[in-house]
C-alpha cells in the first residue's frame, strides 16, 4: 500500500485504505453507496492536514480549491464527454 | 504548449480495473510516486457518483539547470479529482500541479471506460497539456520539450506499472474466491 505524506500518517492511511478498497468491490461497485469507513477517515485526514500544513503545502490546497473547488459545483453543468 | 494523447487497453473488465487503479501504487515500475493521499471523498447524492480528490507526492531527479530556473527540489505535488460511475462504467481522473504552478501548467485527464467493441475489456484513454509560462521567458521551450519527455517516460512506465498491478490483483481476487468457495464447502 502506498504511504501518506506524513510519515506518522501512514498507517491511519493503510487501515482506512484497506476498509475503502473492500467497500468499494463489495458495495459500491455492487450499487450500495451506503458510506461505511468514515470513522478511519477523519483520523487520517487530520492528520495529513497537520502533515500539509507542516509542509506549506496547505496554502497551495486552498488557491488550488479557489479555482477549482472540491466537491466540483453540480454535475449537471458539466458536460459528460 | 504540448499536447498528449495515448489511448490504450487493459485486458481486464471495467470494475476491476477501476478497483486496481486505488492499489496502482506503490509499483517497482514507478518509484517516483512517493506517496498518495485522499483529502476529500464523498458520493454524490443524486447522482450515485463517487468523487475523490487525492494529493500524489512525486519524486523524481530533475535537471540541476530546471532546478535552478524555478528554484525548486525533487519533490513535487499534484492535485488529482477524480469522478467513478458505476452505472455508465466511467472513471475519469483530471489532474494538475500544485507546486510550480506560477511556471507551468501540466494538465492531464485520464478516462477509463469499458471498451466499446469489448465489453469484458477496458479503455484507457490519456491526455495532457503542458505549457510553460512567461515567467520562464526565453527558458520555456526547454522547460517544456524536458516536461513532454519527462511525461511521456511517466506514461509509459505507469502503463508498465499498471498492468502488473492488475496482473496481481486477478491472482488475489481468484485465491480469495477459491478460498471463499472451500470454507463455504468444509
Amino acid at each position: 500500500m502506498s504511504s501518506s505524506i506524513g510519515s506518522e500518517c501512514t498507517d491511519l492511511k493503510q487501515k482506512y485504505d484497506t476498509c475503502f478498497n473492500k467497500w468499494y468491490s463489495e458495495k459500491f461497485l455492487k450499487g450500495d453507496t451506503t458510506p461505511e469507513c468514515e470513522d478511519l477517515f477523519k483520523d487520517y485526514k487530520a492528520c495529513v492536514m497537520v502533515a500539509l500544513k507542516e509542509k506549506q503545502i496547505d496554502t497551495l490546497l486552498a488557491d488550488a480549491r479557489k479555482e477549482s473547488p472540491f466537491p466540483p459545483p453540480s454535475s449537471s453543468s458539466n458536460s459528460e464527454a | 504548449m504540448k499536447l498528449f494523447k495515448s489511448v490504450h487497453m487493459y485486458d481486464y473488465p471495467w470494475s476491476l480495473v477501476s478497483a486496481a487503479n486505488w492499489q496502482k501504487y506503490p509499483n517497482e515500475h514507478c518509484p517516483h510516486v512517493y506517496a498518495v493521499d485522499v483529502l476529500d471523498r464523498r458520493v454524490e447524492p443524486d447522482t450515485g457518483v463517487l468523487i475523490t480528490e487525492r494529493l500524489i507526492t512525486v519524486k523524481q531527479n530533475v535537471p540541476t539547470i530546471i532546478l535552478k530556473l524555478m528554484g525548486t527540489g525533487h519533490t513535487q505535488y499534484v492535485r488529482e479529482i477524480s469522478r467513478i460511475d458505476p452505472k455508465s462504467k466511467t472513471l475519469t481522473m483530471d489532474s494538475i500541479n500544485l507546486t510550480l504552478s506560477s511556471y507551468m501548467s501540466v494538465a492531464e485527464t485520464i478516462e477509463y471506460t469499458e471498451h466499446p467493441s469489448a465489453p469484458g475489456k477496458t479503455q484507457f484513454t490519456q491526455q495532457a497539456a503542458i505549457s510553460a509560462g512567461t515567467k520562464l521567458s526565453r527558458w520555456a521551450s526547454l522547460v517544456e520539450d524536458f516536461s513532454a519527455k519527462r511525461f511521456q517516460q511517466n506514461a509509459d512506465i505507469g502503463r508498465e506499472g499498471f498492468n502488473q498491478v492488475l496482473q496481481r490483483f486477478v491472482v488475489r481476487a481468484e485465491a480469495s474466491a477459491a478460498h471463499q468457495a472451500q470454507a463455504a464447502s468444509s
